[in-house]
């Protein structure tokens, strides 16, 4: 069968990049991380159970019910006499019989600093734990003060019980944070994608010339079929890599109780959905913004000779990559105002950002499908530039073009 | 029919003119040279050719009525000066891939890609990444690569630079055999020795512009002076041969490495400055009537300023 050069071309450059030992590496161990993401917060939350630190009391007021809300916590702990050298406490983190300890200094309830010293203290759970339960029982001393007794200021204190759902009118309502964390995630793995195919489709497109194999290449076949080859080679391989990172998200996510069980944690919480067609979604625009970055990358590659200059001249580019990034509380404070409406069509930042106000349900359809016609319009307008000065950058060696050369190429192809 | 007409061809880089209202035809069947300085115009004509750059005015017409480019390029073979393969792919696989993008399908390319590594040798390595070869089988890969698809037209920029003697003896012997086979070769170089073995056409081009244009032994021909000879005798002294003296027979002598070339007297010819020379008892080792060589004749054509005039503006591809 005789194939069409830029068919030869993508050819080449998927099966390069799918038999590389770091494509392979990189798209199984993303699901890894994904299971540690998943896994290492739930452990942790589980093993902080075995914490075991000793109270030392001097105020004689906090002691016991300081201790009796941390057992209550699965933890524990053993109560020492006020008169407990330092040194006698320290010897015993030391043996790791204890973790730490904690010392309550006389004057507590007016404004004395209750210390913890322990191999544990860097934990965010412990920490957490200690003062959250060291406040409510300063605060029940306080009550005591006034008469009350722990069960009835327990009632006052109580918080009430408070949950964020999004929704937007539709059934289905997801808690908020999940679905934040959710678009965030979608948000800047499209953005690590364009970047680092971006910034491949660059070196390959350097390495091309330094190599010298543009010479034969642009005689056996036109720029632009190479550029579209090389483009949809790339592109292929990273649509390979985060379809199947896609794939195992939804399933991981699907499937987490029994991935927690797995690790012998059973805590199970509520997770966004994340269904088939949010997978489309996503792939659709990581390959549109793919393809807009990718012209720009490979244009810039044709105008430097070394992976050098390549560094300093991609800066620009990668900027405007990051602009979406810090855009990203735009877009959750407020998925459905106009500030997010407007970004998500503009083609520079739409494939990171209208993904994610889609997850967060602030787009319609149509809004989603104006999103992308408008970034394959501007990957046109993208691409016929690109052609223009790759066609004239590849041959050409030496200082890289100063604007006003750069406007003679792109005048003349 | 013409293997490549170029019909008032002219290309300009800003106001640097490359290649300057050229014209020439390139018949079948022969081994054509472009000889010219470095900074002649000789890469961007063939570029051109390749329709890798476009001409700003006049035509390039391949195989009687084949433009540049798209139905040209399946026929055409390029050896360019710059020459490279993916360092890390392996051999039998970049020969593959370069056939397919001048229109082989897979199958046809890697049986013919298999065949020519056998024939330079190199049929063990087929499996090996090109970044293994030595740099002499890296050419010859690149050799391969360009003659895969069977190209009527086989166009070298400059091969001899960077080519090893070996090598080069391989790329000559390609060279010929092409033509065996009734290909047309267009080479393009500046060394003139090597272009007087093995061109039978050259086109003399300096400053963009052809100076001298035609089969070589016409050239040659035409260069020839019937009025000096190069004659080396046993004779000695030289002064002893009283009609290297007589201005009826010579009018100017120059002496080198034992051998002494002469201007003859517009009245003489060879034959009877022979039959002098012989009816005056001198005994002749040597007697020759001087042919230039093409080196020779391209420092008379071009000027020796010219003959080493350097690259201008080296920006996209303005280079020689």
């Amino acid at each position: 069968m005789i194939r069409p050069a830029w068919l030869v071309v993508a050819k080449r450059e998927l099966s390069e990049r799918l038999r590389s030992k770091w494509f392979i590496a990189v798209t199984l161990l993303g699901p890894l991380f994904m299971i540690g993401m998943i896994v290492v917060p739930a452990v942790l939350a589980h093993s902080s159970a075995k914490v075991h630190v000793a109270i030392v009391d001097e105020s004689g007021i906090i002691g016991p019910r300081l201790e009796t809300a941390l057992r209550a916590g699965g933890w524990q702990v053993d109560a020492r006499p006020s008169d407990t050298s330092e040194a006698t406490l320290m010897q015993g983190i030391r043996d790791d019989v204890i973790d730490g300890f904690v010392r309550v200094p006389k004057d507590v309830l007016d404004d004395g600093t209750t210390v913890y010293k322990g191999d544990n203290a860097t934990s965010q759970v412990v920490s957490y734990t200690l003062q959250a339960q060291l406040t409510r029982a300063v605060q029940l001393a306080r009550g005591a003060r006034f008469g009350m007794d722990d069960t009835q200021f327990d009632a006052i204190l109580r918080s009430p019980r408070f949950v964020a759902e999004h929704t937007t009118g539709t059934e289905q309502t997801i808690n908020g944070t999940a679905a934040f964390a959710l678009g965030y995630a979608v948000m800047f793995i499209i953005y690590l994608s364009i970047l680092l195919y971006g910034a491949n489709v660059l070196r390959s497109v350097i390495q091309e010339k330094t190599s010298r194999v543009a010479e034969i290449m642009v005689a056996a076949a036109k720029p632009d079929a190479l550029l579209l080859g090389k483009i949809m080679g790339v592109g292929g391989a990273g649509l390979v890599q985060m379809g199947v990172w896609l794939a195992i998200a939804g399933l991981l996510v699907a499937n987490h109780t029994t991935v927690l069980g797995w690790f012998g944690v059973t805590a199970s919480f509520a997770l966004p959905s994340f269904g088939a067609g949010d997978i489309v979604v996503v792939l659709a625009f990581f390959l549109a913004g793919f393809f807009f970055y990718a012209s720009l990358f490979a244009a810039l590659g044709a105008m430097v000779s070394s992976e050098q200059e390549a560094q300093a001249a991609q800066t620009p580019l990668v900027m405007l990559l990051i602009i979406p990034v810090m855009c990203v509380q735009l877009i959750a404070s407020d998925p459905r105002g106009t500030p997010a409406a407007v970004m998500t069509q503009i083609p520079l930042f739409s494939a990171m950002l209208m993904p994610m106000r889609y997850l967060l349900g602030g787009a319609t359809l149509g809004e989603l499908l104006l999103s992308l016609a408008i970034l394959c319009v501007g990957i046109a307008a993208v691409a016929v530039l690109a052609a223009r000065i790759y066609r004239v950058g590849l041959l050409a060696y030496g200082t890289r073009p100063s604007l006003r050369e750069l406007w003679r190429w792109l005048r003349k192809s | 029919m013409n293997a490549l007409v170029l019909d008032h061809v002219t290309k300009r880089y800003g106001d640097h003119v490359a290649v300057d209202d050229v014209s020439f035809v390139v018949p079948r069947g022969v081994v054509f040279g472009i000889l010219g300085p470095n900074g002649a115009g000789k890469s961007t004509a063939i570029r051109m050719v390749n329709d890798i750059i476009t001409p700003d005015s006049g035509t390039i017409t391949l195989f009687g009525d084949v433009p540049p480019g798209r139905h040209a390029a399946p026929r055409l073979g390029f050896l360019p000066e710059e020459r490279g393969l993916y360092p890390k792919m392996r051999v039998l696989d970049v020969l593959v891939f370069i056939g397919e993008l001048r229109g082989l399908s897979g199958k046809v390319a890697k049986a013919r890609a298999g065949a020519w590594l056998e024939r330079l040798g190199l049929g063990a390595w087929q499996k090996h990444k090109v970044q293994d070869l030595s740099k002499g089988m890296q050419q010859k890969v690149q050799f391969a690569a360009m003659l895969l698809h069977e190209p009527e037209l086989v166009i070298l920029d400059e091969p001899w630079s960077g080519l090893d003697p070996i090598n080069a003896e391989v790329l000559r012997d390609v060279v010929v055999e092409l033509r065996a086979a009734g290909k047309t070769v267009m080479l393009s170089t500046h060394q003139m020795e090597q272009a007087e073995k093995i061109c039978d056409h050259v086109c003399i081009i300096a400053r963009g512009k052809v100076v001298l244009d035609g089969a070589l032994a016409d050239i040659k021909r035409a260069a020839a002076n019937d009025h000096r000879v190069t004659i080396a005798s046993n004779t000695q002294p030289w002064l002893s041969i009283s009609l290297l003296d007589d201005p009826a027979w010579v009018v100017a002598r120059h002496e080198e490495r034992g051998e002494l070339t002469l201007e003859l007297a517009p009245t003489a010819t060879p034959d009877a400055f022979l039959k002098a020379l012989v009816d005056a008892g001198v005994s002749l080792r040597k007697f020759e009537i001087v042919t230039p060589s093409l080196h020779q004749i391209f420092v008379a054509r071009v000027g020796p300023e010219a003959a080493t005039a350097s690259r201008v503006d080296p920006r996209a591809g303005a280079r020689s």
